[in-house]
């Protein structure tokens, strides 16, 4: 194929997220990505969802409104989607922002729609976490998982089943396994 | 079938005592057990292998006994208790007294284990000012997954909060549950009456208890009995030991009403006890018909029959969905491991809840090689299983995570145990692999790391002369900074059994049968003995060693485990 040599599968952004050409991300201004990130092709990320309902929070800044804010070193495998939940609220809908902290893998095909990822978590393929679930650091979630909305995972679980029950612990020595450094850097540019 | 991914388990050496950590030279016989040692294989297949076989990552180590510790050698220490819905950490006073469920409002589905949100029954207000409008009304309880609602049950509550304590006081279908004080009381104003000869027994309300009542009123009758009994007996000096014996009674139930049966004041009755003749002292009788259930059951059908894992969850064992209630969130523990032999601590996280950093944390990872597995050649079938018969040449890459080099042996079997034993060869059974150097500039930024990485490619090349990527006897294959890899060599065995009889193995002759579940996959046990010498005041003790650095010890060490490398499926032809 003509592909000219210098475009490659991957834009690489000031801060060295490798976001692929072929990925769907909308309302860019309102996503927050902390570096070296890797969204590969047909990620799609719905930066459009926005929160409508006003914060009870006064003080929170009057800036840009983020809907999806992503730390350093996360992995978004082909095909998987992240949603900021919405809910009704005293009769209005509105979305939420979807937090994600640092050292996360989600795998191909996956729907996303938590409120808030922790550091170090690994999402398998074709899993579904559901509006508002909360998910700490440390956590596994096998593939095919459907983890129900509103569901709280406590650090260091292993995660599977429809609906989500957590079915281990981490052991100590599988911690470093969570550092996703190794994966990013094996991403190549071609 | 799911791609095959290569794998290599450990044996913990605690599931065989033989095997052990021996200093050299030290006052351990070495010679008989080392005889032994080098005769004795290791079948992976052998049903109790299943209990000692782990991956590295679930290793710890302890320091004191220089030797790998496994979930079964390990002795596990609860630092604290929490819910895991709302993370709050629960004290252990109020574990003991509340038991081990979260007491606020952490509730899973009894349909489908998903967690219960409390929402309004009223419909939310619309219109203009809505979001100002007080919510009023009762709630009730919903799983968002299965569409469960408390509303079947008939439970509806007066405020979304405390909802432990609100459940406790509803029946299901809405009628009041008694406190275990209220119970209290009504049972003393029943008594009362009772003595009066007003009291009637046998009335409807009062056969049916609930489980909580039911423990409550056995449990005030014989204490009345006991009291009313010798006191000599909560001390067992009575010399009657039967079951129905006071004495034995109240040494039984002082372990479970935490000896509060002591102080009750004596009367130096010495008897035999009654036994419960009504509900008010505890008394069920059992229906002998069925005839209630199965009325039930032709009504409500097979769905309305909940299922063994329903059941299970709760406490109260209900045969019908109608009956089930919502389960309060089980706690969870967040747990210190000691080794089993020498008591030290081996791992020890932050005792807050939501902390994930650890204060010890001995990983077997830390100490003894990994060992990665690699087929050399892509394989030639398209399937990815392996070609029977075909020697098919696998990479062993041995790394070093000690700051010492490790002298690695290692040994096979000729052939893998079992009825279809495959051809083993390690072409480099000995070698060394080199010290693992500081890892903080690969941890501390990448920037560090990448030229590492870089440094090491170079490095690899520069030795690469040793090894020269060819797969000869004696030679190892490649080498790093701190990994050595080396070449072993695998014909797969044939896995049919209509071939001709003297080609057949002793165990095929015995054992004709069909292959059995995952037989094809070809394992290979792998004896590792690993010598090194450590800086042994370095190691002990931290901050007390640095004073005498110069006069450097050194210790030789051995270790020496059995490990299981899983390669791969041979293909049946
Ligand atoms: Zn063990
Ligand atoms: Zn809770
Ligand atoms: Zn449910
Ligand atoms: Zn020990």
């Amino acid at each position: 194929m003509s592909r000219k040599p210098a475009k490659g599968e991957y834009i690489e952004t000031d801060t060295g997220n490798k976001v692929s050409r072929r990925s769907q991300i909308i309302g860019t201004t309102n996503i927050i990505l902390g570096g070296k990130t890797v969204i590969q092709a047909e990620v799609i990320i719905r930066g459009d969802l926005l929160r409508t309902y006003p914060s009870s929070n006064p003080n929170e800044k009057q800036g840009t409104p983020v809907a999806v804010a992503i730390g350093r070193y996360c992995f978004f495998s082909r095909g998987c989607e992240l949603r900021p939940p919405g809910k009704l609220y005293k009769g209005s809908f509105s979305h939420y922002p979807l937090k994600i902290a640092d050292h996360v893998f989600v795998g191909p095909g996956s729907i996303i729609e938590a409120a808030l990822i922790g550091s170090h978590v690994n999402i398998g393929s074709n899993v579904v976490v559901g509006k508002f679930a909360i998910i700490k650091d440390f956590v596994k979630i096998l593939d095919g998982t459907v983890v129900p909305a509103n569901m709280v995972i406590p650090s260091f679980s292993i995660v599977a089943g429809r609906p989500a029950q957590i079915v281990g612990e981490i052991a100590e020595g599988e911690i470093e396994g969570f550092d996703l450094r190794e994966a990013y850097r094996a991403v190549g540019n071609s | 079938m799911a791609e095959f991914k290569p794998y290599t388990y450990f044996q913990c050496p605690c599931s065989d005592n033989s095997v052990s950590v021996r200093e050299v030279g030290g006052a351990n016989p070495a010679g008989q057990e080392e005889t032994d040692e080098d005769e004795r294989t290791f079948d992976p297949r052998a049903p109790r292998a299943n209990y000692s076989l782990y991956p590295l990552e679930h290793l710890l180590y302890c320091e004191d006994c220089h030797q790998i510790r496994c979930p079964r050698c390990v002795l596990d220490e609860i630092v604290c208790w929490y819910c895991p819905n709302c993370l709050f950490e629960v004290p252990s006073s109020s574990v003991k007294s509340e038991g081990n469920r979260c007491t606020r409002s952490c509730f899973q589905c009894p349909i489908c284990t998903a967690p219960l949100s409390v929402s309004s029954t009223e419909p939310p207000p619309e219109g203009l000012g809505a979001e100002y409008a007080t919510v009023s009304g009762t709630y009730v309880l919903n799983c968002s997954y299965c569409l469960w609602s408390s509303k079947e049950i008939g439970i509806e509550l007066d405020k979304p909060n405390s909802v432990y304590a609100q459940l406790a006081k509803i029946k299901n279908g809405g009628e009041p549950l008694l406190l275990p004080k209220e119970r209290r009381k009504a049972l003393e104003e029943r008594r009362e009456a009772g003595e009066d000869g007003s009291h009637i027994p046998g009335s409807k309300e009062e056969q049916e208890l609930d489980a909580e009542s039911h423990f409550y009123n056995l449990k005030s009758f014989y204490q009345e009995q006991l009291s009313d009994s010798s006191p000599a007996g909560a001390l067992g000096l009575t010399g009657d030991y039967g079951y129905g014996s006071p004495g034995a009674l109240s040494r039984i139930m002082g372990l479970y009403t935490s000896g509060a049966l002591g102080d009750r004041k004596s009367k130096n009755k010495s008897g035999t006890m009654r036994e419960a003749h009504d509900a008010l002292e505890g008394l069920q009788i059992t229906p002998l018909s069925a005839s209630d259930a199965i009325a039930r059951l032709c009504t409500s059908g097979w769905e309305g029959t909940a299922s063994l894992s329903q059941r299970r969850e709760q406490p109260h064992n209900p045969r019908f969905v109608s009956d089930l209630r919502p389960v309060a969130n089980l706690l969870r523990t967040k747990r210190s491991k000691r080794c089993k032999t020498c008591r030290h601590i081996l791992s020890k996280p932050e005792s807050k809840v939501q902390k994930t950093h650890f204060r010890i944390r001995l990983v077997a990872l830390n100490y003894i090689p990994n060992i990665a597995i690699r087929a050399l050649q892509a394989p030639s079938a398209p399937s990815g299983l392996l070609a029977p018969l075909k020697p098919t040449q696998f990479l062993l890459t041995f790394s070093n995570p000690l700051f010492d080099s490790v002298r690695v042996n290692i040994a096979t079997p000729a052939h893998t145990p079992g009825r279809f034993g495959s051809k083993v060869t390690i072409l480099c059974p000995q070698f060394e692999v080199g010290a693992n150097t500081d890892v903080w500039d690969e941890a501390l930024g990448e920037s560090g790391g990448k030229a590492g990485s870089e440094r090491e490619k170079r490095r690899t090349k520069a030795e690469a002369s040793e090894g020269q990527g060819q797969a000869e006897a004696g030679k190892i294959w490649e080498r790093g900074r701190n990994w050595v890899s080396v070449v072993v060599e695998v014909v797969p065995a044939s896995l049919r059994l209509d071939g001709p009889e003297f080609l057949k193995s002793e165990e095929q002759r015995r054992d004709a049968g069909p292959l059995r579940e995952d037989e094809d996959v070809l394992e290979i046990p792998v004896f590792v003995r690993l010598e090194w010498e450590a800086d042994v005041a370095g190691e002990e003790g931290g901050g007390l060693a640095t004073g005498n650095k110069e006069k450097e010890v050194r210790e030789k060490r051995e270790l020496a485990y059995w490990c299981v490398l899983g390669v791969g499926r041979i293909a049946q032809d």
